[in-house]
């Protein structure tokens, strides 16, 4: 009798539910899965050496670049490294402003997640009212910094600018009249807390309609009920972050165990799960959410009662206005040499880490006292997680490799690095 | 400890240093740094930028380091409050008046304004008023001046006063409205005026060749030697995309402290001249074709075996720059030899070659460089020392400076120095030999080769003094044979005569050796009489002198134009058309050399080529390309390589430039430098001039190749040579004015040109310089000439 | 069978959670449509917004830029060549300024570091190359730019002045 042998499945880098570039070899046993090998390295870019030869600043860009769908939040684990070696004092505006934007960010992550999450497993219609609430949030992001995606916004010693009073407004033209025009600049009439406060408002309601879509879900059940359980003591193990471990029911978040910026000034909840499967992660994520918009809330009221600086005035490392810049000798030579050489960094060494979308988010630094990091080693949370793919997809389906990447949230930038 | 030690106390850190030594320079010997504009280690204190104020306890304010001597006991606080705050003002006040020029400023990047007022001035000015302006001097072709960035440290100043020894700049008026400036000339033309853009701390005074070419940020450092003189200067080379941006000094105390001479800073300049040879050429029925270097080199190598078969091995010449690396000239005379003849000689501008086999393994200064400090009493026999070598001249000076050294000279012209003289015997060639058997006579030297010359001699007061001062100093006292001796019609007599002095007042015999490599082709024994490590050839082949006068059929010269650079150059271009086949390895690419060549095979230049040049202590000094050769020219030892294998000579399987060096370093290696020539040594004949003699020596700026080919260099006032020069004795003679045209001719060419009177000159005896435009096509100096109003 | 059981099963039977679902999506069919019509409409833009660069010009016709390299020197990914010349007048000046729009990352810390608000980023997002080489943005492209767009980038430059 011929011996009977495991069939070899190459999935992705490919494939659509691959959510970029993993690759994964799959040993099946007919449709069951007996060993999943995720193969990364496919968007390798080597951020932490190119690190090592870029003064300090030039590096926040590349930040952006890592999980491409939680940008700033990657910025704020890098910045905190930096700061923490620099000593310098961060103005609490620019701290607020930084925690609005964090939260901002996880929402728009989580907004992504529940899409492809969705699509993955065939909830066509999540994927559109998810962007549709991005389009917001990039908005907002493109107000503040320029850009929608990689904002580069984020500095030592605060941020880059401020919040602006006003938003760009829709214009009219031969598709829109003037009444419909101002009917879509209603929102935009004030300024960019004014239009995050709206989105606020509006934004539960949003998400009691996914909720509505999915929760009670029959097929959405089925796909992800006792889909990839892992048990508490077993997701400590494998050195699970952010939901993946709360959805195991394990209450740790950096921020409230190890508060950064002003977290423990703000009132928010901490989900948890408790089957440790993947609709719990789902349930989990899905509060995230709401107590996000209630973390920006309160950013909000906060920052509306309370206008100041928000880039520390040492311009020994941040750059000067650019209005001293074009008239003071000593303003003019700091921005010329901060722009240049940049800022050297105390010797020694660092770790600046947030709580990221996707879980614990480090930048570790060592500093030679250059003006250049002499090390660099980026602590990604999707990392530790694909790391138990194989665990997680091991005796399931086929089928359920494709939701469980998705539980995971799996973004290659940070991964690859 | 001992007495003349004081104990003090820096930050908490207890440190002792001589007594009467300053703070600054205390601290800056034990590692902690205080910030500084106007003090320099090389210069004296000034204390007028106040920006190295400390705290020193029980002092009511605080104290400028630069200027508090140090005492028993003392406690200093260089970061304490006061001083900070102290510092801090000092940077604003100096800030106050600094244009907003960052941007287009050369310095910027690179600027101790920049990174003092980072690191200990404030982030934000107080100042709000109109900023003060000046107007800006163009002080020469060398250095571009910004003086609205001036900030009044006077290191400029004092650089002039006690480095260069040319009052040239200076500080007009007080206050804020201090400015700097030109005497009375209009420009800078001291040859180390260059050095005044490094110690500048601002970017008032920046390099005007470089200037807006690219930012220090971008700039890669390699380290290099001069390749001009022989003091061998230490280089970085500053490079840019593959270019050779500028020229820095790289400090070394014991050769060139931390400064350069102009040229070596400045010749770069000639390493991208429209004539650079990139790709190699052959001519082809009078054609000149462009071609790879495989053909090149076989048109090559057929060409001299042609000439070899058809005539006979002794046939073959080499003329090789004395500029050119110890690994070309080892593996150059190594081919020679190996092809079967021994007429290679690098010492082109050498006329007299009487005493050559007992010349020493290598002409050197018998001592190593920093010891010229220390000197007493100096003869220079035949040396323009300062335009020669000067960084060795630098070093008199500073003897000068320290303990007025004595310093005489036996020259063809009173040269005008950066020290003072004692005695200065000016004379015609002839004279000079009379000169110095008088001063022998007068120090009671006796000698066989000379004796007769000694005996003859009469003394005057001048030899006696000398002879005075030679005999007070003792072993302390130096005679140096500078480049116009070598060049002399009897260096031989000369050679003879300072060893019978320098034996008899137990002074030293010193060689200033002419070129950058001088004493290292020597050593390589790129001579005809001699193999590496000085040991004797096989037979002696023909030296220069005689390779000119019966041309050999087969030549090849490396990196030479004859007609500069050949002691006879109406001599050296008639033995170039007398030969058969010639091979041109050059830098260069010139309209002569396309008359003349038949190959020219491009040469990688100084900055692209790894070698090792001996210096004048007998220093080896090895190097890397700083970047990689010109278009298709290859390092010299690689073609010579390369040569000899297509040749199918033996033992030219080296890896690298250091395979050769290891090579020579090993031959050498039981050498003993020993300046001393034997007393049976033969003598050149003393010829009498008759009527009027050309006195020269070649100028600074065109010593070689390179320099000749670089612009700003070459409009200096140093490079103008374009005239001739009579004392007045004879002008009147001759019935001429300053400024009048006369026609020169020499070896039956004659040129037109101005006359200048310059009573530095002897009787009977016209200036004009070798290797310029005007003596190119003439004969050698020291030797007959003829002059009439035009 | 307990009352919680019992509802569950009639839940199921009935689709309840179903047809709440298609009430959500039914809801959207009859509202306003949020999409616009691109090309012809576009979203607004912040004055911050970092797109296509330009090189300015002063009101003279005089180029901004001084070649000082700062914007060379911060550009993280190395996307700025710039090569300097003394122009005949004596002025610093760029005799090359290239950007790689391959290579940009668009930071926007050119613009930040440019002391005399030579090269800024225009919200011009519209772009393409057709061919190689396009992809580098000459001095004569960057100044092209500029002086097409100047109005705009001059009120997105005053609009955003006081954040700055």
């Amino acid at each position: 009798m011929p011996e009977i042998r495991n069939y070899t499945l190459n999935f992705g880098p490919q494939h659509p539910a691959a959510h970029g570039v993993l690759r994964l070899i799959l040993e099946m046993d007919g449709e069951v899965i007996q060993r999943a090998d995720p193969h990364i390295g496919l968007l390798h870019r080597a951020t932490e050496k190119l690190a090592e030869s870029k003064p300090y600043n030039q590096s926040i860009g590349y930040m952006d670049r890592l999980d491409y769908v939680s940008m700033m939040s990657n910025e704020h684990g890098y910045i905190l490294a930096l700061e923490k070696l620099l000593g310098v004092e961060v103005p609490e505006r620019a701290q607020y402003i930084r925690v609005m934007f964090d939260e901002i960010t996880r929402l728009l992550n989580h907004l992504l997640w529940i899409g492809a999450h969705g699509l993955d497993v065939g909830a066509m219609t999540m994927f559109l009212y998810a962007f549709r609430e991005r389009e917001d949030l990039m908005d907002v992001y493109e107000a503040v910094s320029g850009a929608r995606l990689h904002a580069t916004y984020y500095r030592p010693g605060g941020v880059a600018r401020d919040l602006p009073d006003s938003m760009p407004q829709y214009k009219a033209s031969k598709w829109h009249s003037q009444k419909e025009v101002s009917r879509l600049n209603d929102t935009r009439s004030g300024s960019l807390l004014d239009f995050i406060e709206d989105f606020t408002t509006r934004f539960p309601g949003y998400v009691d309609e996914y909720e509505t879509l999915l929760t009670d879900n029959r097929i959405w059940k089925q796909r992800l009920v006792d889909i990839a359980i892992v048990s508490p003591e077993r997701a400590m193990q494998l050195g699970f972050t952010g939901p993946m471990l709360r959805g195991s029911g394990i209450e740790w978040d950096l921020r409230r165990k190890q508060p950064y910026a002003v977290y423990d000034k703000l009132d928010f909840d901490i989900p948890v799960g408790t089957n440790g499967d993947s609709y719990d992660r789902y349930l989990v994520r899905m509060e995230e959410m709401r107590q996000s918009n209630h973390i920006i809330k309160q950013c909000v009221d906060w920052l509306r009662a309370n206008p100041g600086i928000v880039m520390a005035a040492d311009h020994k490392v941040t750059p000067p206005r650019r209005e001293e810049m074009k008239g003071d000798m000593e303003s003019l030579i700091h921005h010329f040499k901060l722009f240049t050489e940049g800022y050297c960094l105390p010797e020694g060494e660092a770790y600046g880490a947030v709580e990221h979308p996707k879980g614990e988010f480090g930048v570790y630094l060592v500093s030679d006292g250059a003006n250049k990091p002499y090390r660099m080693k980026i602590r990604a949370p999707g990392f530790a997680h694909l790391s138990a793919l194989d665990e997680m997809t091991r005796g399931h389906m086929l089928s359920d490799v494709v939701a469980v990447i998705g539980t995971q949230d799996i973004v290659f930038g940070e991964i690859d690095r | 400890m001992s007495d003349d030690q004081v104990t003090f106390t820096v930050d908490d850190v207890e440190l002792s240093a001589p007594k009467g030594s300053m703070l600054i320079q205390a601290t800056d010997k034990a590692g902690i740094h205080i910030p500084r504009f106007c003090y320099h280690d090389k210069l004296s204190v000034a204390a007028n930028c106040r920006m190295c104020l400390v705290d020193v306890e029980k002092a009511p304010k605080p104290m400028p380091a630069c200027a508090t001597p140090i005492m028993e006991g003392m406690v200093v606080h260089t970061k304490s409050a006061k001083a900070v705050e102290a510092q801090k003002s000092v940077m604003e006040f100096l800030l106050i008046n600094h244009p907003l020029d960052c941007p287009i400023c050369d310095q910027g990047g690179e600027c101790e304004l920049q990174d003092l007022s980072v690191a200990y001035g404030g982030d934000k000015s107080q100042y709000t008023d109109i900023k003060r302006v000046v107007f800006d001097k163009d002080i020469g072709p060398l250095i571009q001046t910004e003086l609205t960035r001036c900030i009044q440290c006077t290191r400029c100043v004092r650089f002039g006063e006690e480095i260069a020894g040319m009052r040239e700049l200076g500080m007009t008026d007080r206050g804020d409205r201090a400015v700097i400036g030109t005497f009375i000339a209009k420009s800078v033309d001291s040859e180390m005026s260059g050095n005044v853009i490094d110690i500048c701390p601002v970017g008032a005074l920046t390099a005007k060749p470089s200037r807006f070419t690219g930012r220090a940020w971008e700039m890669q450092q390699h380290a290099a030697v001069s390749p001009h003189d022989s003091v061998g200067s230490n280089l970085y080379i500053h490079t840019l995309d593959g270019k050779v941006n500028r020229v820095v000094p790289r400090a070394n105390e014991s050769i060139n402290e931390v400064w350069i001479s102009d040229r070596d800073r400045f010749s770069y300049q000639g390493l991208y001249s429209d004539d650079r040879a990139t790709r190699p050429m052959i001519k082809l029925k009078g054609e000149w074709v462009e071609t790879d270097w495989n053909t090149a080199l076989q048109y090559a190598i057929d060409g001299l075996q042609l000439v070899i078969k058809e005539n006979s091995v002794n046939e073959l010449a080499c003329w090789i720059s004395p500029n050119a690396t110890l690994e070309e000239h080892y593996l150059t005379q190594k081919l020679i030899r190996g092809l079967g003849s021994n007429n290679i000689d690098h010492r082109l501008r050498q006329t007299d070659f009487t005493d050559q086999s007992f010349a020493p393994v290598m002409p050197w200064i018998g001592k190593d460089i920093e010891s010229i400090e220390r000197l007493e009493a100096i003869l220079l026999v035949g040396s323009h020392v300062r335009k020669e070598q000067p960084l060795i001249a630098h070093r008199f000076r500073k003897a000068f400076r320290h303990h007025q050294v004595k310093i005489s000279a036996v020259n063809p012209r009173k040269f005008k120095w950066r020290f003072k003289t004692s005695h200065e015997l000016i004379s015609s060639a002839e004279g000079m030999v009379e000169n110095l058997a008088g001063i022998a006579k007068a120090v009671g030297a006796d000698q066989a080769n000379v004796s007769a010359l000694i005996s003859a001699a009469s003394v005057d007061e001048g030899h006696k003094a000398i002879a005075e001062e030679l005999t007070t100093a003792g072993e302390a006292a130096t005679i140096f044979m500078g480049n116009i001796a070598a060049q002399h019609p009897q260096f031989s007599v000369l050679r003879a005569l300072s060893h019978a002095i320098a034996k008899q007042t137990g002074a030293t015999l010193a060689y200033l050796p002419e070129a950058a490599n001088t004493a290292g082709a020597w050593l390589a024994g790129s001579v005809p009489h001699r193999f590496a490590g000085g040991s004797k050839a096989n037979s002696t082949g023909a030296n220069i002198s005689e390779m000119l006068a019966s041309p050999k059929k087969a030549l090849i010269t490396f990196n030479i134009e004859p007609e500069f650079d050949v002691a006879n150059p109406a001599q050296a271009m008639d033995a170039m058309d007398a030969a058969d086949f010639k091979i041109v390895i050059n830098n260069y690419a010139t309209e002569a050399m396309k008359e003349y060549a038949d190959v020219i095979l491009p040469l990688s230049a100084f900055s692209e080529t790894s070698g090792t040049y001996v210096n004048a202590e007998g220093f080896w000094q090895s190097f890397k390309g700083a970047v990689s050769p010109l278009g298709e020219s290859r390092p010299g030892w690689k073609i010579i390589r390369v040569l000899a294998n297509l040749m199918k000579v033996d033992g030219f399987d080296y890896m690298s430039s250091e395979d050769v060096r290891n090579e020579v370093k090993e031959q050498c290696r039981e050498l003993q430098l020993d300046n001393s020539i034997s007393v049976d040594a033969p003598i050149a004949n003393i010829s009498k001039t008759d009527g009027l003699q050309r006195v020269g020596d070649v100028s600074l700026y065109s010593v070689d190749s390179l320099v000749r080919r670089s612009t700003p260099l070459q409009l200096t006032k140093d490079a103008d040579h374009n005239h001739a020069a009579i004392n007045s004795t004879l002008a009147a003679k001759l019935k001429l004015e300053d400024g009048d045209r006369v026609s020169i001719t020499q070896s039956g060419h004659c040129e037109l040109t101005d006359i200048r009177i310059d009573n530095a000159l002897a009787d009977d005896c016209v200036w004009l310089p070798a290797a310029e435009e005007l003596s190119v096509q003439m004969g050698t100096t020291y030797s007959p000439i003829e002059l009439e109003k035009a | 069978m307990s009352m919680r059981t019992v509802k569950h099963y009639i839940k199921s039977f009935l689709f309840l959670e179903l047809i709440q679902g298609m009430m959500v999506t039914g809801k959207y069919l009859f509202k306003r449509k949020i999409t616009l019509q691109y090309p012809e409409q576009k979203t607004p833009i912040s004055p911050r917004f970092r797109g296509l660069h330009a090189q300015r010009r002063y009101a003279n016709g005089e180029e901004r830029c001084i070649a000082c390299k700062l914007c060379e020197a911060v550009c993280p990914a190395l996307a700025i060549t710039i090569d300097v010349e003394e122009r005949d007048d004596g002025t610093r000046r760029t005799s090359k300024y290239d950007i790689d729009l391959f290579k940009c990352i668009y930071c926007g810390f050119c613009e930040e570091a440019c002391p005399v608000d030579a090269i800024v980023e225009t919200d011009v997002f519209e772009y393409h190359f057709e061919n190689r080489g396009e992809n580098i943005m000459t001095k004569d492209k960057l100044l092209a730019v500029g002086d097409k767009y100047e109005d705009s980038i001059a009120a997105n430059r005053a609009a955003d002045a006081p954040y700055r």
